[in-house]
């Protein structure tokens, strides 16, 4: 489902897709269209688009087209999605460890929109790491 | 996630009309703007990587191929900036050099030509500034120069000066000590012994120079040649060694030490070695005082302490050479003199201190030390005397030459000092106790005259006057004290004046003490306070065990307020206290009553010390006029107080005039509008008060007079129909009426009471029983809150065989006075009586019950102690005690406890504990009296136990508990104690005291009685 939602294909559209939005948060999946887990992750990312593209815009990234950001954002999982505002990275503690991305195909809209909410409302308030909604640590890595 | 995720939907029409998205125009720019060339994606935006797993690779970004790391953007750079080429991103602007380092960096031609622009522009610089740095230079020189002069020149003036200085102070400049030494020293410092040396030794050829070996013991005796004994030696230094560290050890600062040296090492450390690092210490010391007197040979505490130094070393004729040098160089030190005296023996210190003394004439310590040093007071006081002719104005010596001399010489020594220092009172007032009556006067005189301020020297002449017997001196003096002090301007205030006083009652002198108070006592008091202040001043002259000052104070209190009975009152106690003779005080009571004939405590104070107050028992007849006399006069003044009248019938019954008693009361009866003291009774219109009948009901009791009795309570009882203690009475009087209608064979009775008119002996006792039982029917209907009127009738029900009854009785009166432990007991206590069939469970139900309602009840716990069977008595005990641990009755019955055990001694201390902290409870008593009675009969010594016991009970006269009210408020007791004392007239005590001991006798008859009717149930159980 790739196809719904708007690629940047060079660093400085990604770039200035980031910078241009004032309010919304930037939501940018990191890897490849043709891979299964990207796929899962564009497909549940395309059915929400719409739903939250007053408070939030969706880009997709291929890495090997544009791999001007795999060793800032140490992107080498198939599909990696981060969350921005302003400008900035924001984090979101899940429980995983990692709290800069999330490396998994989240397939359930409700809880993505979640997650992009609670980024967006605590980006707004100037936090750069606010607390998921849900525990993703016993799911997905045991 | 309300109003945005929870739906998804939600959050999309939330939003719907108002999107934060950016406008079309700057969405589209996202893909057609065109990035700078050399843009680097990420860093351009201001990004910066994280690093989260360093496994895989770093997250520092690289730029490009040269591999230079690039700074951080500026995270405020504008979207969509076209980056200029030229410089506008320069360091200045705070910018960095991301965006464009790349240029410049990778070339190394750019680096040169960089390097060479910078260097002309350096050195064009350096050109024009050259001239400007000169100056700046030579300014910093001059400015440093000002700042730092040379020493030289610091001190130039002084040294111009210094062609000034002469011959004998060029000469008199010390040497600078050479403080060099101390840095050669190091070299002497010893190392551990090498094992060549202990072969060498070994061999023979050399004695081992490590340590002394005078220090070894023993270490001489195998001689230098001996290789064996010289090892030997070795060992014994170190132990020698040893032995210091460990004497050092013990005597550390603190005191304490883990090893016990003196066990061990005794003659070691009792060797004057002292330690390396004490020696070292010393020689620091040494040094440092060494510096001190050579820089400043005038300054006294620098000898001193060198000459001390030297003392603590061990080497005294250092310490005297250095002391004495010191006198030498500071004669004018008497510090350094006397230490000088004190470093020598006493002949040399006495040459010594005379050396001083004619140095320092002046100086009391040193005449003082000099005197010190003489073996007798013959010497001693002829060098006072010398003293005292170079100083006459020194207390000290003349006190310490007075203290020398005998009285004769001590007056007339103390003739000169107050000539010489007038100023001392200490010398004034020995001058005057010394001297005799008239000149005493003189020299008080004096005194005054020298020393106008002083208060004592006023005290001091007022004592005199008092002890020559000139008594009413005293209050002259005190007053012309009082005035001449005030108008010399010293303020003396009123508790500095009354301490004054108590220390003259305890010198023995009260007139002045008296004087003092009564012109004093007034001084800044305010006019409402002075009663309280006052009265509250004697409690406390009276607590410091001043009890004349307090007695004037109270005097001066009652001239101001004759009319005040607290006072009055307060000063009979004191007297009492004070144990003055009766006629005094009946004294003090006439007067008061004369001044408020309407105290009554005060006519029935006078009354019973006029009565009583002789200590004979029965009273004197002329005591007994007296007392009758008295209160003839109170009744005079206060015809309306019951109290009084009572008083009277009181006495009237004791002296056996009992017609004359009676009429007493029944006048009262019919008298209107008594009042007693406390202001209970007020029975305006019947006349005559509830007392008043009771006592007449009483009176007519112990006469056997039952029909009147009868008649005056019910007469009584119509007025009063509230007074339960008349209902009771009553009661009384009928049930015992029945018996003696039985006993007596008098009828009389039976005609008062129509209704009885059987003859038979059961029916008798069950008309008394009924009467009595309406009685105490209508009296509890009347108080129902009056426990003994339900206790009475309770107890009736039992003893006439009515279990069902008095149970009922007994629920009832819970009902309507719960929380009430006396009806619980009664309760348990029937319970156990009567239950016959060893079935102790209801009385053990009910106590239960008991305890749960009233918890905290002494009374219900020990007869829960006693109810239970021995083995757990202990536990109850325990629980008892934690319940209502000051409860006498409980700890009676742990006592009773350790009785049962034959724990004696517990057993009476507790029994004696019980007794001090209620000595109002008379059932104690009892119990200590059988205690004490049946430990004397085992021990068959004689009963001193039990006759204390009836000393200490007298003393306390008991008045409650449940035996001891039963035998004490019987008749019977009454008319023994009538029948005892129309044959043995004695004293007051001791009829008393008889009375007491027939008292506990029958009580304690009573209890074992109903001991052992309870523990008869105990048994059969």
């Amino acid at each position: 489902m790739s196809y719904l939602l708007p690629h940047l294909h060079t660093g400085w559209q990604v770039d200035q897709a980031i910078l241009v939005e004032e309010e919304r948060i930037v939501i940018l999946r990191f890897g490849s269209d043709a891979d299964e887990t990207c796929m899962l992750m564009d497909e549940m990312l395309s059915k929400i688009s719409e739903r939250v593209k007053n408070w939030a815009a969706i880009y997709l990234v291929d890495i090997k087209q544009v791999p001007d950001f795999n060793t800032m954002y140490e992107l080498y999982d198939p599909c990696t999605v981060m969350f921005f505002h302003r400008n900035k990275h924001i984090m979101v503690d899940m429980g995983t460890g990692n709290n800069n991305k999330i490396n998994w195909a989240l397939n359930d809209e409700q809880e993505f929109i979640d997650i992009a909410e609670t980024v967006f409302r605590g980006a707004r308030k100037g936090r750069g790491l606010v607390v998921s909604p849900k525990e993703y640590s016993t799911k997905y890595l045991y | 996630m309300a109003s945005l995720g929870a739906g998804g939907g939600s959050a999309n029409s939330s939003h719907r009309h108002r999107s934060l998205a950016p406008p079309a125009h700057v969405l589209a720019s996202i893909f057609t703007s065109k990035p700078p060339p050399h843009y680097v994606p990420g860093i351009g935006r201001g990004a910066s990587g994280f690093t989260t797993r360093s496994d895989i690779g770093p997250a520092a970004v690289s730029l490009g191929g040269a591999g230079a790391v690039g700074q951080e953007a500026p995270a405020d750079a504008a979207p969509g900036q076209q980056p200029v080429n030229d410089g506008a991103y320069n360091a200045a602007l705070g910018n960095d050099g991301g965006l464009l380092a790349k240029r410049y960096d990778d070339d190394d031609e750019d680096k040169e030509a960089d390097a060479i622009y910078q260097a002309i522009d350096a050195k064009l610089a350096d050109r024009r500034q050259q001239g400007v740095r000169e100056q700046k230079i030579k300014d910093q020189i001059e400015q440093n120069r000002k700042d730092n002069p040379k020493i030289t020149e610091q001190f130039a003036d002084l040294k111009r000066r210094l062609k000034d200085v002469t011959e004998e102070q060029w000469e008199a400049i010390p040497d600078a000590s050479d403080l060099a030494a101390k840095r050669q020293r190091k070299n002497d410092t010893t190392v551990a012994m090498p094992d060549t040396l202990l072969r060498r030794a070994l061999e023979g050829q050399e004695t081992n120079a490590h340590i002394d070996p005078t220090a070894m013991p023993g270490a001489g005796a195998g001689g230098g040649g001996d290789g064996a004994t010289d090892l030997k030696a070795v060992g014994e230094g170190r132990q020698t060694m040893l032995g210091m560290k460990l004497a050092k050890l013990s005597d550390n600062v603190s005191g304490q030490t883990t090893i016990d040296p003196k066990g061990y090492l005794t003659s070691l450390s009792g060797m004057h070695v002292n330690s390396e690092a004490e020696v070292s210490d010393i020689k620091k010391a040494r040094l440092l005082l060494k510096s001190v007197i050579n820089t400043n040979p005038g300054h006294a505490p620098g000898w001193i302490a060198a000459a001390r130094l030297e003392e603590t070393a061990g080497k005294m004729s250092e310490a005297r050479r250095f002391a004495l040098t010191g006198t030498e160089k500071c004669p004018k030190s008497d510090d350094v003199w006397i230490e000088a005296a004190r470093l020598h023996p006493p002949d040399t210190a006495k040459a010594i201190l005379a050396r001083g003394v004619a140095a320092n004439p002046d100086s009391i310590s040193l005449w003082l030390a000099a005197a010190d040093l003489e073996p007798d007071t013959l010497s001693k006081q002829r060098v006072l005397r010398r003293a005292l002719m170079q100083i006459p104005t020194s207390v000290k010596l003349w006190k310490a030459s007075v203290d020398l001399s005998s009285e004769e010489d001590a007056r007339l020594l103390l003739t000169r000092a107050v000539e010489c220092c007038p100023q001392h009172t200490e010398l004034w007032l020995a001058l005057a106790s010394l001297e005799t009556y008239e000149a005493a006067r003189g020299v008080l005189n004096r005194a005054r005259a020298a020393v106008p301020t002083e208060l004592s020297i006023w005290i001091a002449a007022s004592e005199l006057e008092e002890a020559n017997g000139n008594g009413k001196m005293c209050g002259k003096i005190i007053s012309r004290a009082i005035k001449s002090l005030a108008s010399t301007g010293t303020a003396i205030d009123r508790d500095t004046w009354l301490r004054e006083a108590e220390k003259c009652e305890k010198s023995k002198s009260p007139a002045t003490c008296r004087a003092i108070v009564f012109a004093t006592l007034g001084m800044g008091v305010e006019e409402i306070d002075r009663q309280r202040t006052w009265s509250a001043d004697a409690e406390d002259a009276l607590g410091r065990s001043c009890p004349e000052t307090a007695r004037s104070m109270l005097l001066k209190a009652i001239e101001a307020f004759p009319g005040k009975v607290s006072l009055w009152r307060q000063l009979v106690k004191l007297e009492k206290a004070c144990g003055t003779a009766t006629d005094e005080i009946l004294a003090i009571l006439t007067k008061s009553v004369s001044h408020c004939p309407q105290a009554v405590v005060l006519w029935l104070m006078a009354a019973k010390e006029r009565w009583l107050g002789g200590g004979q028992m029965p009273p004197s007849a002329e005591a007994v006029d007296g007392a009758r006399a008295i209160l003839q006069e109170a009744h005079r003044h206060n015809a309306d107080s019951e109290d009084i009248i009572l008083a009277a019938h009181k006495i009237e019954l004791d002296s056996g005039e009992h017609e004359r008693a009676r009429i007493l009361l029944a006048r009262s009866r019919d008298r209107t509008g008594l009042c007693s003291m406390d202001g209970t009774a007020k029975s305006a219109a019947s006349g005559g008060s509830e007392r008043i009948y009771i006592k007449s009901a009483l009176a007519e009791r112990m006469e056997r007079n039952h029909k009147e009795e009868l008649s005056l309570l019910t007469e009584g009882l119509g007025k009063f129909p509230k007074s339960w203690k008349m209902w009771l009475m009553k009661a009384q009087a009928l049930r015992r009426g029945g018996g003696d209608v039985d006993g007596d064979g008098d009828v009389s009775m039976l005609k008062v009471e129509p209704g009885s008119s059987a003859n038979a002996k059961m029916d008798d006792a069950k008309a008394c029983y009924e009467r009595a039982r309406a009685a105490l029917q209508q009296g509890v209907k009347q108080c129902p809150h009056s426990i003994p009127l339900w206790l009475a009738s309770a107890d009736l029900e039992f003893d006439m065989g009515f279990p069902a009854k008095g149970r009922a009785l007994l629920e009832q009166a819970r009902l309507k006075n719960p929380k009430e432990d006396r009806i619980w007991y009664l309760h348990v206590q029937r319970e156990r009586k009567l239950s016959t069939g060893g079935d102790v469970h209801a009385a053990e139900k009910l106590m239960a019950q008991a305890l749960q309602e009233c918890p905290e009840s002494g009374l219900l716990w020990s007869a829960h102690i006693g109810m239970a069977p021995r083995q757990v008595r202990k536990s109850r005990c325990a629980d008892a005690l934690k319940r209502c641990d000051k409860d006498v009755r409980v700890i009676g019955a742990v006592a009773r406890l350790f009785w049962a055990d034959g724990k004696l001694d517990k057993a009476r201390s507790w029994l004696t504990r019980a007794t001090s902290l209620a000595p109002d409870d008379g059932d104690t008593w009892v119990l200590l009296y059988r205690f004490e009675q049946a430990a004397s009969a085992a021990s068959a010594s004689e009963t001193s136990g039990a006759s204390s016991v009836i000393k200490a009970c007298t003393a306390a006269s008991p008045k409650h508990g449940i035996f001891w009210t039963r035998v004490s408020k019987d008749p019977e007791l009454w008319e023994w104690d009538a029948s005892w004392k129309s044959r043995v007239a004695s004293s007051a005590s001791s009829a008393h005291e008889m009375r007491i001991e027939r008292t506990l006798e029958l009580a304690s008859q009573l209890m074992s009685a109903e001991e052992d009717a309870l523990e008869g149930v105990g048994s059969r159980k």
